[in-house]
């Protein structure tokens, strides 16, 4: 099963909006190569849990993966073959809301052609675009 | 550590966010210098002879400013959200009989013979925090790796440091260390299967009220 809150003050949420670029979570922290995205999306908690298992397939013995998302919103739909009205859908699935400049994942101890390549697979799995970026220079 | 950089700068005159945006787009970028009880200045560089400077971890330059040079220090670089522009940077006016304290990058270099017998390379520290002359910042702290096992760690007190440089960070600090790959708690709940999330509004409401 994917990722999920314990605990939540509301089942459900609006939509909202995704306005701006990313001020938070936009270096690498934790390892050496991240993955970075360019367009703002919604990744479902089942998209994450998918490029978890095909980065550690990839890296498997050499890198450690740090999952920098988390799936804090709700969302709702309505079941198949029901009318319109009688109130808002039930929780469906939960999702990461992505901003451009959001690190999604890093790796550590790889090289940049392994990290490359490793983000690749994941990119397929992704609905919005990406990037390899590194560490920034430490001033 | 290498001959400082020399970084040739012209003084601002018009200030704002318009005015920055049309340097931006002229290829240069906007900072300031200050320090020495001296009035800050706005000034501007061109970007291709900044952004080596950046990217090379050295803190101090060579600072050309209305004809006479000076010796400065970057305090604060700042990116654009995808950290591939500069947009802005801090200089501070240093001199030989100062200390300072910054943050240097730790490399490392070589393999770890854990990391073949199947560990993984954490590093729980990518700078540390050091007090040194302000002429002779390193530009980064090399660390060799070729002897740590698995298991083995590297701490701040174990680094090697050039003279008259003195680190900030707890010594107990671990800087690296090679671990065993585990099963993390995350990956075995994910395994287990979760149910829908507890309301924080029905713990509230099962808690007795005086």
């Amino acid at each position: 099963m994917a990722l999920m809150p314990k605990r939540v003050k509301h089942r459900k949420e609006q939509r909202g909006r995704i306005k701006g670029n990313a001020t938070r979570g936009n270096t690498v922290a934790y390892g050496d190569w991240g993955l970075q995205a360019v367009d703002p999306g919604y990744v479902s908690a089942r998209t994450i849990e998918a490029c978890r298992i095909a980065i550690n397939q990839y890296i498997r013995g050499e890198g450690k993966l740090y999952i920098r998302i988390f799936p804090h919103k709700p969302v709702t739909a309505r079941p198949l073959e029901t009318r319109m009205g009688k109130g808002k859908g039930d929780p469906d699935h939960w999702v990461a809301v992505v901003k451009p400049g959001t690190v999604m994942f890093e790796v550590l101890g790889v090289s940049k052609e392994a990290a490359r390549e490793c983000f690749a697979r994941v990119s397929y799995k992704l609905p919005v675009k990406v990037r390899l970026i590194g560490r920034r220079p430490t001033i | 550590m290498a001959e400082d950089p020399k970084l040739v700068a012209q003084p601002r005159a018009k200030l704002g966010t318009a005015e920055c945006r049309r340097l931006r787009r002229d290829a240069k970028v906007p900072g300031n210098i200050y320090g020495h009880g001296e009035a800050p200045v706005t000034i501007a560089v061109p970007a291709e002879s900044l952004i080596p400077i950046v990217h090379s971890g050295h803190k101090v330059v060579d600072l050309e400013l209305d004809g006479s040079s000076q010796k400065a220090m970057f305090r604060e670089v700042q990116w654009d959200t995808f950290g591939s522009h500069l947009i802005h940077f801090d200089l501070q006016r240093v001199s030989a009989d100062e200390r300072v304290t910054t943050e240097v990058a730790v490399e490392t270099h070589g393999t770890s013979p854990g990391v073949l017998a199947g560990g993984i390379l954490e590093m729980p520290l990518h700078t540390i925090r050091i007090e040194c002359p302000a002429l002779q910042i390193p530009d980064r702290i090399e660390v060799n790796i070729n002897h740590i096992d698995l298991g083995g760690a590297i701490h701040v007190g174990d680094l090697q440091l050039p003279p008259d440089v003195k680190v900030l960070n707890d010594p107990d600090e671990i800087v690296l260390h090679v671990v065993r790959p585990t099963v993390t708690a995350e990956e075995l709940e994910a395994a287990s299967g979760t149910v829908e999330p507890e309301l924080v509004k029905k713990t509230t409401e099962t808690e007795p009220t005086e």
